[in-house]
């Protein structure tokens, strides 16, 4: 057993099974719906630019996620707001 | 009569689909159940070789379907309990020599004899899979809490809603260590996951491949654990209320000492 095994094993650290968890919910919000990765950062990129246009927001830390909980699911959009956008703003202006 | 026609799926191939389907068989046999197991892997035939059958097949399901011989005749009857029989597939055949509407006939003759008809469903989601379901009343999906197995369960979840409402879930091969090492996902992981009603769950057991050696699957071991986890399985097949035992990943502090000093 090597120390790291020792380690995580008193103080109960995570092991891989989050890693799996994380990676199959994603997987499957695919899946489900049918999208390809690309349609799907092509989705992001578009709701991105369309509250964009009319509250600054910051993209980096913007979640979209997908509950199957019900039926249909569920889009769940996560976007941090800095400030509403100035009226005097062009629409077309790129995100921050 | 009318049985009730249960498939038993996974999406995945060898996640333990026919161990279960017979263990299942052979647990509501015991309660005293007419049932009849149809192996519906046709030119993949191993229900029989994992209940010790495989040396009494006369006839098979096509043979059935082409009207070579009667439906009884080609049931198998376990002589461990009598009122227990194997309808077995066909080893030469393809996929195809049956269609779905022959399925859901047999199944339908089936239930007429049988409190439960089992269908043991080939991996996939083609032919196969179509035919397996064509005839089920009801599904149990089995998967073991690895990534691939669970993501093709998803699959078939979705599928089975669609046909025939809302399956039940067996977790296979869970392994208590590697739960409590965080290394494997827990029964509320796969749930979460999932999101379909858990039927049971069944921990790794080596008795599992000495039982297939064997051909006595482990329900009819009285030691041995994955038999007792099937067990209660078939009771809540039955209706039964029987809770889950939970294999808990969080172990207290005294426990997790014990471990670093004494190793188990």
């Amino acid at each position: 057993m090597s120390w790291g095994t020792l380690v995580q094993r008193f103080f109960g650290t995570k092991g891989s099974k989050d890693e799996a968890k994380g990676r199959l919910q994603v997987v499957l919000a695919y899946d489900r719906l049918g999208l390809s990765f690309e349609q799907m950062e092509a989705l992001r990129k578009d709701i991105m630019e369309a509250i964009g246009r009319h509250v600054s927001i910051d993209a980096d830390r913007v979640k979209i996620d997908f509950l199957h909980q019900q039926n249909p699911a569920e889009m769940v959009i996560n976007a941090p707001v800095r400030r509403a956008r100035p009226p005097a703003d062009e629409p077309k202006q790129s995100l921050d | 009569m009318s049985g009730r026609a249960i498939v038993v799926t996974s999406g995945k191939g060898g996640v333990g689909k026919t161990t279960a389907t017979a263990n299942l068989g052979l647990g509501l046999a015991k309660c005293d159940y007419k049932v009849a197991l149809m192996d519906a892997d046709i030119g993949l035939r191993n229900l029989d070789i994992i209940m010790g059958l495989e040396n009494r097949i006369v006839y098979h399901v096509v043979d059935v379907v082409r009207g070579r011989c009667q439906l009884r005749q080609a049931l198998v009857k376990d002589k461990r309990f009598p009122h227990l029989a194997l309808l077995p597939a066909s080893q030469v055949d393809q996929k195809e020599s049956i269609t779905p509407e022959q399925m859901k006939d047999l199944t339908t003759q089936l239930k007429e004899d049988f409190d439960f008809v089992l269908i043991d469903c080939p991996a996939g989601i083609e032919q196969g899979f179509r035919n397996a379901v064509a005839g089920a009343d009801e599904a149990i999906v089995i998967t073991t809490p690895d990534v691939s197995p669970v993501r093709d369960a998803d699959r078939v979840i979705g599928l089975l809603q669609n046909a025939l409402g809302e399956p039940q879930l067996i977790i296979n091969r869970m392994s208590t260590d590697m739960v409590k090492r965080g290394d494997m996902l827990n029964q509320q992981d796969v749930l979460d996951i999932l999101a379909v009603r858990l039927l049971g769950i069944v921990p790794e057991d080596e008795e599992v491949v000495i039982a297939g050696n064997r051909g006595s699957p482990v329900v009819l071991n009285e030691n041995s654990r994955s038999g007792k986890a099937y067990e209660r399985i078939v009771r809540r097949i039955l209706g039964e209320e029987v809770p889950i035992p939970e294999l808990n990943g969080h172990g207290s502090i005294m426990h997790r000492l014990g471990k670093l000093l004494f190793g188990r």
